[in-house]
């Protein structure tokens, strides 16, 4: 089994050139399933663009000074990164500047010459996001995006396949991790509105008080948001009203599967009980790029 | 001239006409002064210079550099790093470089106009040395052609990298196929016990242990570790000759920075003239003539904020002629241009303090202490620390106290309808006095109001506008649009000179009418004006 392969092929059969990993929490494994799934695009001459949302590939976490997944860089990739991170030796070949602010300095594009680790700091902001995914596209066939903790509003407005993390580092059960990822992913995987059924637009985000007051009021019809970023409700409170409430967007996202990461630094999982978990929670085909597994419900 | 008269005169807007594309036209365009009196010829020659550019440059090539100069990155800091000793980035060398090509092609746009020069020989020389690191359209790459150690450190590295693949990818290889697994992905990896034919192979760690899996680690053997080793040394050797390169480049950098900080600032006045040019030729300005005498006389001149706003409903501004040596009144019917007539009147004074070509046919204009707008639009604000607690009557005066306290020597005073929130009787009065002031005072100022006899009582030159030709009839349904449409065909907006008790006709009633005032009230006004 060559997990970042068949995920690689899972996120391009989307249709999408730009493939972005948001997690449960962290340390859940979305650098490590952007990592194989990168590895597997060198080994296709699929010439790759990266960017981060936050701040990706340091040796340590800066939050908690822990070891993190590096990100060795091969030639031809083009990164979207802070200047003051960009490694100074070996060279890389600078291509663009931009004007978007990050926590260290301006975003530059820059293309890799000479294979090396790289640090990925992307912009703070949805739209910085998006504009530094845009202009990856122009650089590469395939953009991946280390998407920060449950940070979904950055795949508003785009057409990007959404992988989704989540592991033992985020949760205190199994029970919880499951949970957990069973509500992002079906977040994610809002369908598109039926126009042929009665429904109601609801401009800008879908908050927990206007799900109970739809709720309260008997709400039958179709509740439409532009696309499921909108919905601004997260784990047992979105599974309680998507339960009860009709909930469609106007722009589906694609959701191409999960990743598990079932061994954290404090607990671990059994990991084929947790993926078989995962897939039954989230109907999703689901990696673990650990064990070289896919499973699917 | 304070935030008040600029904010009347429509200063942001003239500003923004004049805004600069790059960073060092914003420099240049922050530190831009108004000349002042003594500097007669000095802005003369500005304004024609800015003239005679509009003149010879088509409008494409104008908008050519001023897209040359906003895609130019500021390569100040670069240069200031650079001088104070620093080895400078790949980063740093890109911004340098476009600042080059920058440089090149506005000299290039720009050949045999009168412009300082876009380039000169730090420029030139700078771009040789960084040529070999031009990569593709717009990049920018430390290429083993800036040094003879580049080429055979990285060579040296290249071979130890792929040493050091082969050996790890033998050992992940070897472990894989001993796991009965297609590939290792990572430095860690689980393996499931229940998958498990006896122990681990060699070169695997345990990383963690639990019931029905164990965590890995794949431990490199003595000859990975070697290649790693070697690929390390080859990769700092790699790195001392890219920072050996870097230095050189910087060092030259170092040796030209007076030079290029003076190429710089070349590019920000170019930068300057050329957005005034494109605004001199857009709006068809000409230069004016700067006399030493105070004075402001144009003839055909234009309020430019307001005919960008008529351009854009498909109406025509009407241009004006005044001549003014000293101070004089100005009457006319409401909505018939006096408010526009003194606008435009400060527009042109403005422009032409800041060196600009003036919006009209031709003007003769001195610079200058002070240009002050008082009464209407002057007293929008709440005034300081009073706040709301001043009329609008009071804080006209206030200002006016302020403006007279400043006491400036040559004052251009435009005055729109000061006190005519107060009795008649004494409005007319203050305003008389104050026209005798600023005679008095040698001011250029034009006064407008609607108080009969001003320019009689205080012996001043009387301007109107004509006004009304005839009053058009409202038809039913028609917008506001309309009617101000209509009526504008109908006002005749020429400013003459008239004599001192020439008062205009009132049309102030025919003109409410219009507005859609209702008909009994206005035939009640026209009864009580007869009996009066």
């Amino acid at each position: 089994m060559r997990v970042g392969a068949d995920l690689l092929s899972a996120a391009r059969a989307t249709g999408s050139r730009s493939v972005i990993f948001v997690g449960t929490g962290k340390n859940v494994g979305k650098t490590v399933a952007m990592r194989s799934v990168y590895e597997a695009a060198c080994e296709r001459d699929i010439a790759c663009g990266l960017a981060s949302i936050g701040r990706d590939g340091e040796a340590a976490d800066v939050a908690g000074a822990h070891a993190k997944p590096r990100l060795f860089l091969r030639p031809g990739t083009v990164v979207a990164t802070a200047r003051d991170v960009l490694p100074r030796s070996p060279a890389s070949e600078v291509i663009a500047f931009s004007n978007l602010p990050t926590a260290a300095g301006a975003l530059i594009y820059a293309r890799v010459v000479h294979p090396a680790f790289y640090e990925l700091v992307g912009p703070p902001t949805a739209s910085g996001m998006r504009e530094a995914i845009d202009a990856l596209k122009s650089f590469a066939e395939l953009v991946l995006v280390d998407g920060a903790v449950d940070r979904v509003a950055a795949l508003a407005g785009g057409d990007d396949a959404v992988v989704v993390s989540c592991g033992a580092a985020a949760a205190g059960t199994m029970q919880e991790a499951v949970d957990d990822v069973r509500a992002l992913a079906r977040r994610l995987s809002v369908q598109a509105v039926d126009p042929e059924r009665p429904l109601v637009h609801v401009p800008g985000a879908f908050t927990a008080s206007a799900a109970s007051a739809a709720i309260a009021r008997g709400e039958r019809r179709q509740i439409v948001v532009r696309d499921p970023t909108q919905i601004a409700l997260s784990g047992k409170a979105f599974l309680s009203a998507s339960e009860r409430l009709d909930l469609r967007c106007e722009r589906p996202l694609r959701v191409a599967g999960v990743t598990v990461a079932s061994i954290g630094r404090d607990r671990g999982f059994e990991p084929r009980a947790f993926a078989r978990a995962v897939a039954a929670a989230t109907s999703l085909p689901v990696y673990d790029v650990y064990a070289s597994e896919r499973t699917v419900a | 001239m304070d935030a008040s008269s600029a904010a009347a005169l429509d200063v942001p807007w003239l500003l923004a006409a004049l805004e600069p594309a790059g960073p060092y036209g914003q420099i240049a365009f922050d530190d831009l002064r108004p000349f002042v009196r003594g500097e007669e010829d000095a802005a003369r020659a500005r304004a024609r210079r800015v003239a005679e550019l509009a003149a010879s440059l088509d409008a494409g090539t104008l908008d050519a550099v001023r897209e040359t100069l906003r895609g130019m990155p500021d390569a100040a800091p670069a240069i200031a790093r650079a001088s104070m000793g620093d080895t400078l980035g790949d980063a740093n060398l890109l911004e340098l470089q476009r600042f080059c090509d920058a440089a090149a092609r506005t000299a290039t746009l720009l050949a045999g106009a009168d412009v300082p020069e876009a380039t000169n020989d730090a420029v030139r020389e700078t771009a040789r040395a960084l040529e070999p690191g031009r990569s593709g359209k717009f990049g920018f790459y430390l290429a083993d052609d800036f040094d003879a150690r580049l080429a055979a450190a990285r060579t040296a590295t290249s071979r130890a990298q792929a040493e050091f693949d082969a050996a790890s990818g033998r050992s992940r290889q070897r472990v894989a196929q001993a796991l009965g697994r297609e590939e290792i992905s990572g430095g860690e990896f689980v393996v499931m016990r229940a998958d498990l034919s006896g122990s681990l192979p060699p070169g695997v760690r345990v990383a963690r242990e639990a019931a029905t899996y164990v965590m890995c680690e794949l431990e490199l053997d003595e000859a990975t570790l070697a290649a790693m080793r070697r690929r390390d040394e080859a990769a700092e050797a790699v790195a001392e000759a890219e920072e050996a390169a870097r230095a050189a480049l910087s060092g030259e950098i170092r040796a030209r920075a007076s030079a290029l900080e003076r190429a710089a600032r070349a590019l920000g006045e170019i930068d300057v003239l050329v957005a005034a040019a494109r605004f001199a030729k857009r709006y068809g300005c000409s230069a004016a003539d700067i006399e030493n005498d105070a004075m402001l006389s144009f003839t055909q001149g234009r309020h430019l904020p307001l005919a960008a706003e008529l351009e854009r409903e498909g109406r025509a501004f009407t241009p004006v002629d005044v001549a003014l040596h000293d101070v004089a009144a100005l009457t006319g019917p409401n909505m018939g241009g006096k408010s526009v007539c003194l606008r435009t009147c400060g527009f042109i004074a403005l422009c032409a303090a800041f060196g600009l070509p003036v919006p009209a046919e031709g003007a003769r204009v001195s610079l200058f202490d002070e240009i002050a707008w008082l009464g209407i639009g002057s007293d929008a604000s709440p005034d300081g620390e009073l706040g709301g607690l001043l009329s609008s009557f009071a804080r006209e005066v206030v200002r006016l106290r302020d403006v007279l306290e400043r006491a400036p020597a040559r004052t251009l005073a435009l005055v729109d309808e000061f006190a005519r929130t107060t009795t008649p009787r004494e409005g007319k009065a203050l305003v008389v006095s104050l026209v005798a002031e600023l005679q008095r005072r040698g001011a250029v100022g034009l006064v407008a109001t609607h108080l009969g006899g001003v320019a009689a009582e205080a012996g001043v030159r009387h301007f109107a506008v004509r006004g009304l030709r005839d009053v058009p009839a409202r038809r039913p349904r028609e917008s506001m649009h309309e009617t101000l449409a209509a009526l504008a065909d109908t006002m005749d907006y020429t400013v003459v000179e008239v004599g001192p008790g020439d008062e205009p006709p009132g049309d102030a009633i025919a003109l409410a009418a219009l507005l859609g005032l209702d008909e009994s009230l206005i035939a009640r006004a026209r009864e009580s004006l007869k009996g009066a």
